[in-house]
């Protein structure tokens, strides 16, 4: 297994005076954010969170405001100082980076897309597209013309000399993906890019990510508050709790097995038909099943299967490989579009790259075993 | 790095300008002085009409007949010594005097010298108007001003009499006058000549009393006819204590004070302010033309100049 | 969000008192119960006990025969002073041969391209015309030598207050200390200024220059630090996430970011510079101010507005460029730009070659004598006898009898230590602890100067200045948020009164209401009147409609809407209003020393007149005392404070 792009392990951000103490006394770690905040006056905005991004996915971080999603990314280029944890970007730590060595990083490493843009009104679109260039002290001519390929990209032809007032939010957006991209980064950051636009808009832009990753295959740390933002996009998906990771798999193991009533009631209005795979529904085949009925890949959506199996008007089997690997029928489907959880143990380790089939990316070939689902102790402290 | 050359270049630019080493601030001239290489003096106007018509006068003959160009700055008193002595104006025509100032830049600096009489003689007093007295003859002694106190009431001035004042640049004894002859009046200090001006001629226009310090020569006797008030009289060295004095202000021969820079280096100008000297009466002329008729005081001076062009041909160079 | 920050802890302590204003003047009614005992047993008396004050006039005196005596020998002023001096007359010079060498004709034109180039073509019209209106009002040269001053004075302000800003928005140690230095500048009487600077470089231009730069750099430092500080934080996240150094991060983002602030910071500095180069003829500045001043001598309004106009048609159009400029960006075709400069250049050779340097004689025109016909006639008639309403002179009688003498004589027989409590208990009910014991140390500050008596004097005038400035301010506001016609008929009005020189005012309003400090109060109302006009209209207008409305909707009378719903949701509007009506006012009171005001005004005045810088230093500062005072005890609560 190669390493990992980024890999977290125990990243603590506490604000507030004398934080360090917190991370470093296992007495204050426990407390509960009200209670630490009577106790010390601090606030934990991150608390002891490990995680890895591998190369080539797209890697949510989804939680609501206040769970320290914003905070946790920032902490990822130093822009917000971690208190405690290590920070590994392609097994370089981060955390002991020097300034320059650090600018280095952001330069040409990771670069961000801000939920408000970020953008300098007093630019026009190429020179903000160009400005990370520009940073670098590469020249005009060059920063300009590389600029130009990217606002192509973009889809923002014609428009380089627009400035962004004069933009609509998506367009905002765009030309902030676009200096993103501009330096070719390693991994892109993105916080909360779309909360800010429009629903419509807001779907266009998250195609163009689909479609980005589709064709550069770069990295990815998403922040999101939006569920299915994060369905939709996510190869895996960290769900936070003040602070906390309280789980963290793919989108069908969040969905299909919540870790805890949290998380539960997070999914619960999601068209599960849509983002379950049959492996979750498939029951083993009986022996006559094995060879009759509509064959369909193990990494069809129920919905998919559901509609197989009613133009068939009999149980579907799921090849893998050619082999019959089990069948799904009405029951089975039903039960898991009513949410009944039989067989969810199964399809935590049953689905693993599902993700990646959805957003129609060949899986990266160094995709490893999924991390095992967080340890119960974690999830239950959070009930 | 090519904005610290810049900078870098401004800096030894302006030192190059400013030059190195020392640079006296006394020896600066006025910036808007000698523009368009024209030959310039500056000559300090004080605030009283008096001097403006001495400064107009000269100002005129100096650019028609001399061909220089005038500068002129309204400064106070005290201060005009200070810009005198610096170069900052180069002539003074009119000075009431000031010993310590005249001790200090005359005598122990030399940066000044006296430039020779005006030809006016000046003199402060105190001065009721003209109807009044004659409505009541013995208000023209101090002796009795008590007794028109209650007359002589304003709404600043309370339940005592009031005696206007005016400018604070003007040399006043005042306050210590009436608390020395026990006289029940307040001194209110209208603040300027202008404000004492207009505050006289509304009184005169309602026939109204008043007591005010005044000075003559001055135009506004032309206008408004006053009397002056008998104060004790003065002697020698009886102003020398400001907190005791208990006589009235002596008769002074008006001053010209010249840088002495230009002085000696002042060409026909200087030798022309030297030799400028008029009569109480001449400039009386000027300054009524100035103040009452509202005349431009290029106006005014032309005006005199073309009628007295005897007095003023002898003070050409 | 996860931008969790700490925000609590700070306001804990003075939170517990702050919320009721009993408690806070109970509070003060303990400490005085200790305190005033002590005092009134100590130093009974009820103006301020000599004992303790500090006589100054000593030091002073010999600190300025010291300076006087070594101005052309000690190294400090060869080597330093001399040189800031020298370089200041240079600049100055520089400008103005620039001016007169480009002729009348070559400026009018360059100003109006500059004017274009900011603003577009209407102000570039405007631009013109104020031009030419300085000719032909016969004041081209006067014009020229205040423009000169302006240019070298405003760019120096503008590079001091940048930098000083720059270091505040940079640095936050630093904006702690420089903030309240430059709020307390902010509220100080131009006239306060002059004497420090008269002493160290005597009269003249330089310290004219010098003066200017110290009132009007610090609006420049103030606005830089707040455009610096108020950057959007995201975008300086995101000029971070990308590599950028400090140094970078200054030069492409924050200060760019700033533009409107330091535009408006210009703009500030540009108005401020231009009222103190007049108020600073007084010490020698030439130019129009001296023309003002020259011709108040005369008593010829004609004359002082003559050269009154110019600088209000200056200022006019140097805030209303420089406004624009800020306002937004435009762009014109660079060959346009270029063909524009050039026609300049050759308007300005034209002028050159046909030796039309100087303003042609014959194009002045004399407004002087209609002007003073008119201020004669109306002085005639409204001065006193015009029946039933009593003249203008019995009406400043009444209001010196009936008004100021009882003010005047109430707080003269104020024991001192109850004048200091009701200055602590003020201050505190409207502002925090801070502000009341900064109020309360500046009016201590006054006794110990020994300058009580005419400082109450002073003060008494303010009080009485600013109630009937509020009283007009208000009711004129309130009118003016209600109608546009009103608003719009005022407007040129207000501009007019907010940028003439107070010195033009000074003669009509002895003329109608005689010497003494009635007129002084009329001319710090007028001065006051547009700020406060403006700023309750303002207040008024920007009430939120959805509250009018649902006022409107539950039948509210015009009456009601007024009382119930605008004015208490205006109430920090109005409050600035008040703030600012007692700093201006406290401005002009001090000027009315030239009309017969007399107390603090007189003194400086009279210092600056005799060259009595013991006399003038002392009253000087008690002013800026005084007017700490004020500003604290009218400052309502700055949000989270």
């Amino acid at each position: 297994m190669s390493t990992p792009v980024f890999a977290v392990d125990g990243l603590w951000k506490v604000f507030g005076p004398k934080a360090s103490r917190v991370p470093a006394s296992p007495e204050l770690a426990a407390l509960d954010p009200a209670e630490l905040r009577a106790r010390t006056g601090c606030t934990a905005a991150v608390r002891d969170v490990s995680f890895d991004v591998r190369k080539g996915e797209v890697f949510v971080v989804m939680g609501l405001s206040g769970s320290g999603k914003s905070t946790l990314v920032r902490c990822l280029t130093r822009l917000i100082e971690p208190t405690a944890g290590t920070i590994a970007i392609d097994g370089e730590d981060v955390r002991a980076m020097d300034k320059s060595r650090l600018r280095e990083l952001r330069r040409h490493r990771a670069a961000m897309v801000f939920q408000h843009f970020g953008l300098l009104p007093h630019r026009t679109v190429l020179d903000n597209v160009a400005y990370g260039l520009e940073i670098q002290g590469i020249g005009k001519a060059e920063r300009r013309a590389r600029a130009a390929e990217v606002v192509a990209k973009v889809g923002l032809e014609g428009m380089e000399q627009r400035r962004p007032s004069q933009l609509s939010g998506g367009q905002r957006q765009r030309v902030g993906l676009a200096r993103a991209l501009a330096v070719d980064p390693e991994v892109l950051l993105f916080d909360e890019p779309f909360s800010a636009l429009d629903p419509l808009i807001r779907r266009d832009m998250q195609e163009e990510v689909v479609r980005l990753h589709r064709e550069e295959g770069r990295t990815m740390v998403f922040i999101t508050h939006d569920l299915s933002e994060a369905l939709k996009l996510g190869d895996r998906i960290a769900l936070m709790r003040d602070g906390r990771v309280v789980q963290l798999g793919t989108p069908e193991e969040i969905v299909g097995s919540p870790a805890d009533d949290y998380v539960r009631e997070f999914v619960r209005d999601v068209p599960r038909d849509q983002v379950l795979t049959v492996r979750t529904a498939m029951r083993p085949a009986t022996a006559d099943e094995a060879g009759n009925g509509p064959a369909i890949p193990p990494t069809a959506t129920i919905s998919e299967a559901v509609e197989a199996v009613a133009r068939a008007g009999a149980p579907a089997r799921v090849v893998e490989d050619g082999r019959c690997v089990g069948v799904v029928d009405a029951e089975t489907l039903l039960n898991v579009i009513a949410g009944a959880t039989a067989g969810a143990g199964d399809a935590a380790t049953g689905s693993r790259a599902a993700g990646a089939a959805r957003v129609g990316a060949a899986a990266p070939a160094e995709r490893g075993p999924a991390t095992p689902p967080p340890t119960a102790g974690t999830s239950e402290e959070l009930v | 790095m090519r904005n610290r050359i810049t900078t870098g270049a401004a800096l030894g630019a302006l030192l190059l300008l400013t030059g190195c080493g020392a640079a006296d601030m006394t020896k600066q001239a006025s910036p808007f002085a000698n523009a368009q290489s024209a030959r310039t003096v500056t000559l300090s106007v004080q605030s009283w009409v008096g001097a403006q018509a001495n400064v107009a006068v000269a100002q005129y003959l100096l650019e028609h007949e001399l061909g220089y160009r005038v500068d002129t700055v309204q400064v106070d008193e005290v201060p005009a010594w200070d810009a005198l002595s610096q170069g900052r104006v180069d002539a003074i025509l009119e000075d009431w005097g000031h010993p310590d100032q005249e001790q200090r830049y005359v005598q122990d600096k030399k940066t000044i010298v006296n430039g020779g009489d005006l030809g006016v003689t000046g003199h402060i007093g105190w001065y009721v108007p003209t109807y009044f007295a004659e409505q009541h003859p013995d208000v023209t002694d101090w002796k009795n001003l008590n007794k028109y106190a209650e007359q002589l009431r304003t709404p600043e001035s309370g339940s005592k009499g009031q005696l206007l004042d005016g400018s604070p640049s003007y040399v006043t004894n005042d306050k210590a006058l009436v608390n020395n002859l026990n006289l029940d009046y307040k001194v209110v200090f209208a603040g300027s000549e202008a404000a004492q001006i207009t505050q006289i001629k509304q009184f005169a226009k309602e026939k109204k009393p008043f007591l005010t310090y005044w000075y003559a020569p001055q135009w506004l006797f032309e206008k408004v006819p006053m009397t002056e008030v008998k104060l004790p009289a003065y002697k020698e060295g009886c102003d020398a204590d400001p907190a005791k004095v208990a006589c009235a202000y002596p008769h002074t021969p008006l001053q010209k004070y010249l840088n002495s820079g230009f002085a000696r280096d002042g060409g026909d100008a200087a030798a022309f302010l030297k030799k400028f000297r008029w009569t109480t009466e001449d400039q009386n002329e000027v300054s009524l033309m100035i103040a009452d008729q509202k005349l431009s005081p290029e106006e005014a001076a032309k005006k005199w100049v073309d009628s007295h062009e005897s007095t003023w041909r002898s003070w050409l160079p | 969000m996860a931008a969790v920050t700490t925000t609590a802890p700070r306001t804990a302590t003075p939170g517990a008192l702050r919320g009721a204003p009993a408690r806070k003047l109970l509070a003060l009614a303990l400490l005085a119960a200790l305190l005033v005992p002590l005092a009134h047993a100590r130093w009974a008396s009820g103006t301020w006990p000599t004992a303790l004050t500090v006589d100054l006039t000593t030091p002073l005196t010999d600190a300025s025969t010291w300076i006087i005596d070594n101005r052309d020998s000690h190294p400090l002023f060869l080597y330093v002073l001399g040189h800031v001096s020298n370089a200041v007359v240079l600049a100055v010079r520089a400008v103005y041969l620039l001016l007169l060498a480009a002729g009348w004709a070559g400026t009018t034109a360059l100003a109006a391209l500059i004017a274009w180039r900011a603003a577009g073509a209407r102000l570039a019209l405007g631009t013109a015309a104020a031009f030419l209106a300085c000719g032909a009002l016969g004041m081209w040269v006067p014009t020229m030598q205040t423009l000169a001053l302006m240019v070298v004075a405003v760019l120096a302000s503008v590079v001091v207050g940048a930098l000083l800003g720059l270091a505040a928005g940079l640095s936050d140690r630093l904006d702690r200390a420089l903030r309240p230095v430059l709020d307390t500048m902010q509220v100080l009487p131009a006239f306060a200024y002059l004497l420090p600077v008269v002493l160290v470089f005597g009269i003249g231009v330089p310290a004219a220059v010098l003066a200017t730069v110290v009132y009007a750099a610090p609006p420049m430092a103030r606005l830089t630090a707040l455009g610096l500080r108020g950057a959007d934080k995201e975008v300086l996240e995101a000029v971070d996430s990308l590599g950028a150094t400090s140094r970078q991060r200054l030069l492409t983002a924050r200060i760019p970011l700033a533009r409107k602030e330091l535009l408006l910071g210009v703009n500030q500095t540009i108005m401020m510079a231009l009222s103190m180069a007049v108020i600073a003829s007084v010490i020698g500045a030439g130019g129009l101010g001296d023309r003002v001043y020259q011709a108040l001598a005369s008593v010829d309004v004609g004359a002082a507005l003559a050269a009154g106009i110019p600088i209000v048609l200056l200022a006019v159009v140097l805030d209303r460029v420089t406004a624009a400029a800020g306002g937004g960006t435009r762009r014109t075709g660079r060959a346009l730009w270029a063909y524009a400069l050039a026609a300049a250049l050759a308007v300005a050779v034209a002028g050159r070659l046909m030796d039309r340097l100087d303003w042609p004689d014959a194009w002045v025109l004399e407004i002087a004598e209609p002007v003073n016909r008119a201020v004669d006639w109306m002085t005639a008639h409204l001065y006193s006898g015009v029946p039933v309403v009593g003249g203008t002179a019995d009406w400043a009688g009444h209001f010196t009898t009936w008004v100021l003498d009882p003010v005047r004589d109430g707080l003269l027989w104020l024991p001192w230590w109850a004048v200091l409590l009701v200055v602590a208990a003020l201050a505190w009910l409207i502002g925090t602890w801070r502000t009341a014991l900064t109020a309360t140390l500046a009016m201590a500050a006054i006794g110990v100067l020994g300058v009580w008596e005419p400082s109450l004097d002073t003060l008494s005038q303010v009080l009485a200045a600013v109630a009937v400035t509020l009283v007009m301010g208000f009711a004129t506001g309130i009118a003016a948020a209600r109608s546009d016609r009103v608003e719009r008929l005022l407007r040129p009005v207000l501009d007019v009164f907010q940028t003439m020189p107070q010195f033009v005012y000074l003669i009509p309003v002895v003329a109608l209401f005689g010497v003494g400090r009635a007129p002084a109060v009329a001319a710090a109302v007028v001065y006051a009147l547009p700020a406060v006009v403006r700023i309750t209209a303002q207040g008024l207008r920007q009430v939120d409609p959805a509250a009018l409305e649902s006022a409107r909707s539950l039948g509210a009378t015009p009456l009601q809407q007024l009382w119930q719903v605008q004015l208490p949701l205006a109430r920090r509007s109005l409050l600035l209003a008040v703030n600012q009506g007692v700093v201006l006012v406290l401005a002009v009171v001090i000027i009315g020393g030239l009309v017969g005001g007399g107390a603090l005004g007189y003194d400086v005045v009279f210092g600056l007149a005799q060259g009595d810088l013991a006399t003038g230093l002392v009253a000087g500062a008690a002013i800026v005392c005084l007017g700490l005072m004020l500003d604290r005890v009218t400052q309502p609560t700055r949000k989270g404070a």
